[in-house]
């Protein structure tokens, strides 16, 4: 009797692309460009977020920064406006999240040499973004106050895949019910490196530390390369 | 002559016979005299929240029942159940959304006969879920004003395929730089005939409004 072959296609879709996202990881390494992937729920803050972190960053640092979104270009004109930065809006028809593939593509037609920082946005979206390496060196996801502390219960994949956890709009903690304890305590136990930044993004509270943070994470790239 | 090849879109083909299964599933559900509704939104919108205060305010007019579709946990069916409201939870194994099948599967799990109504809480997504018809007569989705005014702009399938966008976390808005006029103005440029409910489940505002128009929707379908 002859063997009966099987594929598991799901598997061979992620080793396909953890593979091209290695090979990205290491063309930002070898050029000096730290690359993140910044991750969360639709309307946690990311793009403010991101302009804040640009604002503050953009004096020290050559910064690119991508947008992906299913049709519109709010974002990356958002991000264009308020900071002054080259910004490339990604259109994924409808896709809920963008891989190595896609993002290798995009940066055809975004020339990253003399970057030292690229951002990258994904689409909102605590599910799927979270089985799909970017190439990034690491992974940003943000947490919301007004989400609730129950998030890493339901989505523990996001969690699990993530360096850093930015809990944003901390200035709205009085009026919700929000245990800062309890949510580190969820993300730890999912992932016990997970690094942790209380932030307000539109009060700036907590920036400071993510930037150094950012900073401490490219020296390490630039030091690789000499 | 050259044989022809034979191309096959596996999406659209994915999504075809699911709608004709979504399809089916309506169909059986109308005749039994259930009204299925979809409840969509982001993560941490107040799905959960929004049911319970429902729940209050149905006040026993309706006899009803829940699914609650989530990756992990059962965080979501311990509430409901504690509100004395029949649950079952659905773990869709990490996927992102649902569909007809697993919809007709969890109705078969919940087994709750002669139910006027049972909501599917989906998986907190505004992206795959709203491609994925499950054979509910209503489509529902919550904006938390938190979230922003731009989503309808973002995501515009949920806005499109929804019948009924309720804006939950309303006594937030001080707090928050949302515009409802600009967000009412986007999402009916998707959806005209989208209706608009503005809510808060915690303080329960507005939520007396939403169960009576659902009860009345919901006697509707299954009178006919």
């Amino acid at each position: 009797m002859s063997e009966v072959k099987v594929i598991q296609v799901n598997e061979s879709i992620f080793a396909e692309n953890d593979r091209t996202a290695d090979l990205l990881r290491k063309r930002m390494t070898e050029q000096g460009t730290l690359f993140l992937n910044f991750m969360s729920s639709p309307g946690s803050g990311k793009t403010t977020t991101l302009v804040a972190l640009i604002n503050r960053l953009k004096d020290r640092l050559n910064i690119g920064e991508m947008d992906v979104d299913i049709e519109s270009s709010l974002d990356a004109q958002r991000v264009a406006d308020r900071t002054g930065i080259r910004s490339l809006q990604i259109h994924n028809s409808g896709l809920c999240h963008i891989d190595a593939d896609m993002t290798a593509r995009a940066l055809l037609e975004y020339d990253t040499k003399g970057l030292d920082l690229l951002f990258l946005e994904n689409i909102g979206n605590l599910v799927c973004p979270a089985e799909f390496d970017t190439g990034a060196h690491k992974n940003v996801t943000i947490l919301s106050v007004p989400e609730g502390d129950d998030k890493p219960l339901k989505y523990p994949l996001m969690y699990q895949v993530s360096d850093v956890v930015l809990i944003n709009k901390i200035d709205a903690l009085d009026y919700f019910d929000f245990d800062l304890k309890k949510a580190k305590q969820r993300i730890l136990a999912l992932n016990p490196n997970a690094i942790f930044f209380p932030i307000s993004a539109k009060t700036g509270e907590g920036l400071d530390a993510v930037c150094a943070w950012i900073l401490d994470e490219l020296n390490t790239i630039k030091s690789a390369i000499l | 002559m050259m044989d022809e090849v034979k191309i096959i879109k596996l999406k659209e083909s994915v999504l075809e016979d699911n709608n004709q299964d979504a399809q089916l599933l309506r169909d059986t559900l109308r005749s039994q005299g259930t009204c299925l509704l979809n409840l969509m939104s982001s993560p941490g919108s107040g799905k959960t929240t929004t049911l319970l205060a429902l729940n209050k305010a149905f006040a026993g007019r309706l006899r009803w029942g829940v699914m609650e579709a989530d990756i992990d946990s059962a965080v979501d069916a311990n509430t409901m159940l504690e509100a004395g409201v029949p649950t079952v939870q659905l773990h869709t194994g990490g996927m992102c959304h649902l569909d007809a099948d697993m919809t007709r599967q969890g109705i078969r799990a919940l087994g709750l006969e002669n139910a006027e109504l049972i909501v599917l809480e989906n998986i907190g997504n505004l992206v795959c879920p709203a491609e994925f018809d499950t054979g509910a007569a209503i489509n529902m989705t919550i904006l938390s004003v938190p979230e922003g005014d731009d989503k309808p702009a973002k995501y515009p399938l949920m806005y499109e395929t929804c019948d009924m966008l309720v804006v939950n976390k309303i006594d937030t808005l001080p707090i928050f730089n949302f515009d409802k006029k600009r967000m009412e103005q986007c999402a009916r440029a998707r959806n005209p005939e989208i209706e608009i409910f503005y809510i808060s489940a915690k303080t329960g505002e507005g939520v007396q409004e939403l169960a009576d128009a659902l009860v009345r929707k919901v006697k509707e379908w299954n009178a006919k």
